[in-house]
């Protein structure tokens, strides 16, 4: 497949998934909010440029926010990893992998430290930004930073959970 | 001239990106104001039709407890007819009224419409419901909505074919209530904490609680019909500095499972309005 294709098939289900399946969960607790759709931004190939990357970012963010009928919210944290994302990589990745793979970000690409560092980083940063931006309003400090700490965490659970389906790790003996 | 030239292009993407987040933020401050008609219909446009077979398939799943909440109310309705009710005197008959004839005593004041629930949230703070079933369709803003159990909401915005409903479970919702008992009026919000949950306050702490205990709405609520199912009371506590108890109210309707409700119009609300609006001026 062909890979503005690919990206597309991916936006589109990430999308669906977290407006129709994620966003309508009953809620567990009241600091658990699942959020998965963030990781297709991680998972944009390294040739994205930055002007593109946050283009693409608010576009992805804002289609959430129709679903969601919260105009600006997705569409602003989604600008924030989109904005931090490239000296992330910048600072993880040496630039001989950039330019010679294709590749995304990944743990083939990055190793499993590097990029768990990548993904722990962007998740929070996304959370933070999200909640920070919804409890504007009626902060209690408890309240945000627990929501921020346990959606976190159930969103690398989500991730991991998601990297193991779609994209394991391919053992050179098995080939 | 040349050297803010080069600036901006040196920040170009600082710039892009302050100019999309301060987009994005005015976006959402605006929103319950000015634009909120407006994003409506673009979202409709794009996400009404998903939403709609989102909606169709869920409602299969649920249909279970939708038919034993509609087979409740059945129950208390057919309860209410007047073939129920008789009288020992032989010489008096029972009748119930249904004639509209004497137009001078009896006027219409609420008119129910039914809509089917296409899109529902629970999760966040200001949880909203869509309705399919908009202007075109008889549906104005201020309408108070019913689903089988109890009350759910206010509609808050319409378009041609859609009506958005604030719920119950929304940080700015309000709703004047009454306990059954005694018919003591206060004020029912929502800390957004569990949706299982709501808060009623102002109910004095000289009136005497009990668990279980019916919610139903206000006789002087504008939106709503006197008397309907609210919610009963899971929990109450005085509280510490004033004279009230905070009473936690575990609400009636499902908001899980939504799927047909009722939309109320009050049709003398125009007028009860503009009425006590004049006699404010003088």
């Amino acid at each position: 497949m062909s890979e503005p294709i690919k990206q597309l098939f991916r936006f589109i289900l990430f999308l669906l998934v977290q407006a129709l399946v994620l966003s309508n969960m009953p809620p567990v607790h009241r600091f658990i909010t699942p959020y998965l759709y963030f990781l297709f931004l991680l998972w944009m190939p390294f040739f994205m440029t930055r002007g593109w990357l946050l283009i693409i970012g608010f576009v992805f963010g804002f289609s959430l926010d129709l679903f969601t009928k919260t105009p600006g919210l997705h569409a602003s944290a989604c600008l924030v990893i989109a904005y931090i994302r490239p000296f992330l990589i910048n600072l993880l990745v040496p630039r001989e992998t950039k330019e010679l793979t294709l590749g995304s970000p990944g743990i083939r690409s990055m190793g499993t430290g590097s990029y768990s560092f990548y993904v722990v980083v962007l998740t929070l940063l996304h959370h933070g930004w999200l909640i920070f931006l919804e409890w504007m309003t009626f902060a209690s400090f408890t309240y945000f930073i627990g929501k921020v700490f346990f959606s976190t965490l159930v969103s690398l659970l989500l991730i991991l959970i998601t990297e193991l389906l779609f994209r394991p790790i391919k053992r050179a003996a098995s080939r | 001239m040349r050297n803010v030239f080069l600036l901006i292009r040196r920040f170009s993407l600082l710039l892009l990106f302050l100019l999309l987040q301060v987009l994005s933020i005015s976006l959402l401050v605006k929103y319950s104001k000015s634009h909120q008609a407006r994003y409506m219909e673009l979202s409709y446009e794009l996400t009404g039709r998903i939403n709609k077979k989102y909606a169709t398939t869920i409602g299969y799943l649920t249909l279970g407890e939708n038919n034993r909440l509609l087979a409740e109310e059945n129950n208390r309705l057919r309860n209410q007819s007047g073939i129920n009710f008789t009288r020992i005197d032989t010489s008096a008959k029972p009748v119930k009224d249904t004639s509209r004839l004497d137009s001078t005593t009896v006027i219409r004041k609420f008119l129910w419409r039914t809509a089917h629930v296409i899109n529902n949230s629970v999760s966040t703070q200001n949880n909203m419901i869509t309705l399919e079933r908009g202007r075109n369709q008889g549906i104005q803003p201020e309408m108070a909505v019913m689903a089988a159990g109890g009350i759910v909401g206010l509609v808050t915005d319409v378009s041609d074919n859609m009506a958005v409903v604030m719920s119950l479970l929304h940080r700015k919702s309000v709703t004047s209530v009454m306990l059954k008992k005694g018919s003591i009026t206060g004020i029912l919000d929502w800390d957004g904490r569990n949706p299982m949950l709501l808060q009623l306050k102002g109910i004095p702490k000289s009136t005497v609680l009990k668990k279980g205990d019916t919610v139903l709405t206000s006789n002087i609520s504008l939106n709503y019909p006197p008397a309907l199912m609210v919610g009963t009371i899971a929990s109450f506590e005085p509280e510490k500095a004033g004279n009230n108890y905070t009473i936690n109210v575990k609400p009636g309707a499902n908001f899980y499972s939504l799927d047909y409700v009722d939309v109320i119009e009050n049709m003398l609300l125009k007028e009860q309005q503009e009425l006590e609006r004049r006699a404010k001026k003088q």
